[in-house]
């Protein structure tokens, strides 16, 4: 069993004492000499029969009795303070079974400094009133019956514009969310002044929508004072919370499900506005309320990646060691604070590279924008861009290959904190299996044909992925010797179900259809975290296997009894619990669960503490191959090779298509993908026919070359999260293939045609 | 959402769908592959009263020649067009043009009279009609009428067809021989509508001189804009580098696109010049070959 510490960590200043708690569980870790059988298969999905059969059920397919549909008014203007409202005529509609609007709905607080349903609207998008009818098209209709009368307010949309000094308010106080969050350690001033190279380039990046396949959304019911929310979410718990406050319910009479998920990205690692909508809806109008939003909804205000303005400066001596950074970001936080502030540009700055001399400045910015959220590797991916592509600038301008210079810069521990990594030599052998299998060489020139340039890029990354405590796990066995695993995380399409049973089946010894794992349910499930951080596995998978071993210790006490041996000298494998020694002395696991039936075998697990003074992170490089057109401007990916190390593969095929998913929408990035907003604050492409995602024609060949190596220092698993890691380099190293191809650098993704070809224009005179 | 409530008609003949049109008038649409107006009754762009829904009349797909033009009715869908023999052989630019339509899967429904009749600015068939300058045959009260591209496309999605008329076939001449054609084309992503398409046709002589070329372009305005002076750069020599080069300017000169999300008016233009010489130039190594077309 798990064993709770707390120990009371004395504050010192008066203020509240703080607690530590530790659940230890005593496990020896699944190091690399630990055989095992079911962990490290690439099985399919647990639940893909499910999936491509159409019968998983997502929050918006859930059917109850008497189901109404919700939709939402949106504001059609950037910033704007409503005067009045008049939603009579919406409510006369036949059909129509509840409306909310500013007028009639309960003052709940929303954002640091809002309401639910504010009178003052910050963006194109921003929620004004909301309806319950029989169908979403009568719902639809009734929206249109809404009178709104909106005073027109100052607007500023984006960074530059919103910097200025006579810029809009956003909000009162200015558009500078607090103050800048600064790092230093050393003097990168000092170094840059005296350094023999420097690069000082500014960089920026876009505005992108994360489109997850299932929009946000939920369906809400009431039974008595007791509310089910089917949400799509990535964090059942949170939700729980949130809603439970924001409604004043006891959290137990909050229940919610999400049992399947169609993406979040990081988009749906918070509560957000539709499920308490969805809630007072259905409270209303005594009747099952199901509020999924459309695609244009979804791309207006469920959270997009924050656009960015980084200004770098790198400082090294002609051997190529660097000896300053220096990075002053900006990014657009949009209008509220739903998460997006929290994006971390800085990080990659302060801990890819060996550099004593380490300054970074963030600051976000306020627009009359949609709110920036999480996706995925949330400021890893903007700050790579930037810290990877002046990386390359710097390799070219000492003539260096870029290999060769992130080798001699190589960092072997976490410099903020002065800790070891758990895998000092993780990144090093991403660049080596990269760069082996892609045929990396430095002598290689670029390639082409006519129009057609080729050239070769990298980029590196590091990135958490560690899993952390606390998260819990039970495990039963019945009486036919099946297991089921009960967890409240969940699978938000990852395929966390699938190597979570692989985890249990292990520790059980027992075939993996024999075990059958339920998530996503507050109501059934213990506690789990958000799914968010590339975490669930690394946080949940030790939980999971603590409890299975549990399971297993009491399994073969009970097994012992039963075949007059030591526990010891029992081995359990396939279902068969046999006797060191003696093979005809044997049980299968249903001969002993159903002897002790309807006894039952269950066992608790928590997740354990992550180790004392070493820093666990993962890592990864991918080398790609671009072609350019130097008359178009087009860019084509030809190839990408993608090494990353995350710990134990659990699945292969899970990782994989983890690589080949991060891999696309960094093609995406670096390509295709922005949200573009007009003058008037409109955002002129929130739908899938305007808004560029790469298509399965446009995906490159991607070869993951595998660095499947147990970390057991990080957990009893080995193994670390790879959800958002492989999405990091890839744009970078697409901006520095192009630079290897034709000679310019573009520094703003995505890189755009027009871009290119005013780059190319001004470097290379047309031929006479 | 559902597309608003409509009534449904599937008449099984070309009068009977006259009737109906004419009954209907403006309050009628016509249902071909429904690649483009089913999306828009689903978003409720459109708010018809009545559709009428073609694809039950069998009188209206196929291709075949006559009197040297390729007749190709209004149903047939376009990856039948892809797939024939006939119009690979008889006319190459056109079998060129529909790899490029969307994806097959949109082919594989999508009619050729559907695409002409929504007469999207940046559609590829448009081009191609204007290009060899075929005929839109057009059927209603008053009887049939053939239309040339200039005449049957006024603007941004807009035709001259008239309430209560029907686009039932479309001709395109018959390819002389040592012809070579080309369809090229930039877009946002594969599949994607064309930010430029070019469509390009050269004739050559014995001697390897051009006696025929025609180009004409899709994205570039409200219509496909046919670059006569242009073609006309190569006909009466061998065309050589330069005269490519001299056609891809004149191409450039004679557009006038506008700017949107996807690509700016100079993008447009400048890539508008790039295509064109690369259209024409595969089109006469094409011719050079002995007028068959290949697969890119």
């Amino acid at each position: 069993m798990p064993r709770l510490h707390v120990d009371r960590l004395r504050s010192g200043d008066g203020s509240e004492d703080e607690y530590r708690v530790v659940e230890r569980t005593g496990l020896a870790a699944w190091d690399a000499t630990t055989a095992l059988t079911v962990v490290g298969r690439p099985y399919p999905r647990v639940e893909g029969a499910e999936k491509v059969t159409g019968r998983a059920c997502y929050a918006g397919d859930v059917r109850l009795a008497g189901l109404l549909h919700a939709r939402v008014l949106r504001s059609p203007l950037p910033h704007a303070r409503i005067r009045r409202i008049d939603t009579a005529a919406a409510e006369a509609l036949p059909g129509v079974h509840a409306v909310l609007g500013t007028h009639s709905a309960p003052a709940i607080r929303w954002y640091p400094d809002g309401l639910l349903f504010d009178r003052t609207l910050r963006f194109v998008g921003d929620e004004v009133a909301a309806v319950a009818a029989e169908s979403e098209e009568t719902a639809a209709d009734a929206l249109r019956l809404v009178a709104v009368e909106y005073e027109p307010l100052p607007f500023v949309v984006g960074l530059e514009a919103a910097l200025r000094p006579e810029a809009p308010p956003v909000r009162e106080g200015g558009n500078l969310v607090g103050p800048p969050k600064v790092y230093a350690r050393g003097d990168a001033e000092a170094a840059l002044r005296e350094a023999p190279v420097v690069i000082d380039e500014t960089y920026t990046t876009q505005t992108a929508l994360h489109n997850c396949l299932e929009p946000h959304g939920c369906t809400a019911t009431w039974d008595g004072e007791r509310l089910t929310l089917w949400d799509s979410t990535q964090s059942v718990f949170d939700v729980r919370e949130r809603v439970a406050e924001t409604l004043g319910l006891p959290e137990h009479r909050v229940r919610v499900i999400k049992h399947h998920m169609g993406g979040g990205f990081g988009s749906k690692q918070i509560a957000w506005k539709h499920a308490v909508i969805a809630a007072l809806l259905a409270r209303r109008a005594g009747r099952p309320v199901r509020l999924m939003l459309d695609r244009e909804a979804e791309n207006l205000a469920a959270g997009n990646r924050n656009a960015t303005r980084q200004r770098v400066r790198l400082g090294a001596t002609r051997d190529g060691t660097l000896t300053a950074i220096s990075a002053r970001i900006e990014q657009d936080t949009g209008a509220y604070l739903v998460g997006g502030e929290g994006s971390n540009t800085s990080a990659i700055y302060q801990t890819l590279y060996r550099c004593p001399n380490v300054t970074t400045e963030q600051v976000g910015v306020y627009t009359n924008t949609g709110p920036a959220v999480a996706f995925r590797a949330p400021g890893h991916v903007e700050g790579a861009f930037a810290l990877e592509s002046a990386m390359d600038e710097l390799a070219r301008a000492l003539d260096m290959d870029p290999l060769a210079l992130r080798l001699r810069n190589y960092a072997e521990a976490d410099q903020r904190r002065g800790r070891p990594y758990t895998t000092p030599d993780g990144l090093r052998l991403c660049y080596e299996r990269a760069a082996a299998e892609f045929g990396w060489r430095r002598d290689r020139r670029p390639s082409g044909q006519g129009s057609r340039r080729r050239g070769i890029g990298m980029a590196a990354h590091d990135w958490g992925g560690s899993g952390y405590p606390p998260g819990y796990a039970w495990v039963k066995l019945n009486g036919d010797g099946s297991a089921e695993v009960v967890t409240g995380t969940q699978d938000i399409g990852t395929g966390t179900r699938t190597g979570l049973t692989q985890i249990a089946a292990e520790e059980l010894g027992l075939p993996l259809e024999r075990v059958l794992l339920h998530l996503g349910d507050t109501a059934t499930g213990v506690y789990a975290p958000v799914s968010a951080g590339s975490a669930t596995q690394a946080t949940i998978g030790p939980a999971v296997r603590a409890a299975a071993a549990e399971a297993r210790r009491q399994l073969l006490e009970a097994a012992a009894t039963m075949l007059e041996a030591a526990p010891a000298d029992l081995q359990l494998r396939e279902g068969t619990i046999r006797v060191a020694g003696a093979p005809d002395r044997a049980l299968d696991v249903a001969d002993v669960t159903r002897r002790i039936a309807p006894h039952m075998i269950q066992g608790h697990g928590a997740r354990g503490p992550n180790p004392d003074g070493k820093a666990v992170r993962t890592f990864g490089a991918q080398c790609v191959e671009v072609e350019v057109d130097v008359d178009t401007g087009e860019v084509s990916v030809l190839r990408v090779v993608a090494s990353h190390e995350c710990g134990r593969i659990v699945n292969p095929t899970l990782v994989d298509s983890q690589v080949l998913g991060a891999v696309t929408q960094g093609v995406g990035f670096a390509l295709m993908e922005e949200r573009v907003v007009d003058a008037g604050g409109v955002v002129l492409n929130a739908n899938l026919e305007e808004y560029k995602v790469p298509t399965a024609p446009d995906v490159p060949a991607v070869v993951h070359a595998r660095v499947d190596r147990p970390d057991p220092e990080a957990n009893a698993t080995g193994a670390k999260g790879i959800g958002e890691p492989p999405l990091v380099p890839t744009a970078p190293a697409i901006a520095n293939a192009v630079f290897d191809a034709v000679g310019v650098r573009i520094r703003h993704t995505p890189l755009s045609r027009r871009r290119l070809l005013a780059a190319l224009a001004a470097h290379r005179p047309e031929p006479a | 959402m559902k597309p608003p409530p409509f009534d449904y008609e599937a008449p099984t003949s070309v009068e009977e769908a006259l009737a109906l049109l004419g009954r209907h008038g403006e309050q009628a649409k016509v249902l071909a592959g429904g690649q483009s107006l089913m999306p828009m009754l689903s978003f409720r762009l459109v708010r018809p009263r009545i559709v009428v829904d073609v694809n039950d009349i069998p009188a209206l797909a196929g291709i075949r020649e006559v009197d040297g033009t390729l007749a190709i009715g209004a149903m047939t869908r376009q990856r039948a067009v892809e797939q024939s023999a006939l119009v690979r052989r008889r006319c190459p630019l056109l079998a060129d043009a529909m790899p490029q339509i969307g994806h097959f899967q949109i082919r594989n429904r999508g009619t050729i009279g559907g695409s002409l009749a929504h007469a999207d600015p940046a559609a590829e068939l448009p081009a191609v009609v204007a290009a060899l300058g075929g005929r839109l045959v057009v059927r209603g009260p008053g009887g049939e009428r053939q239309l040339a591209p200039e005449e049957f496309f006024v603007s941004y999605l807009t035709t001259t067809l008239e309430p209560g008329e029907l686009l039932v076939e479309v001709r395109l001449p018959v390819a002389p021989p040592s012809t070579g054609t080309a369809f090229v084309e930039v877009s946002r992503r594969h599949g994607d509508f064309a930010l430029v398409g070019v469509a390009a046709s050269v004739t050559l002589d014995e001697a390897g001189a051009c006696v025929g070329a025609a180009v004409a372009l899709t994205g570039v305005g409200p219509t496909p804009v046919v670059a006569a002076e242009a073609a006309a750069v190569l006909v009466g020599g061998r065309p050589d580098a330069r005269a490519l080069e001299e056609a891809g300017r004149r191409a450039a000169a004679a557009v006038r696109p506008d700017s949107d999300l996807h690509a700016s008016a100079e993008y447009r233009t400048h890539v508008a010049g790039v295509l064109t010489r690369r259209a024409l130039a595969r089109a006469v190594e094409r011719a050079q070959g002995g007028g068959e077309a290949v697969t890119p």
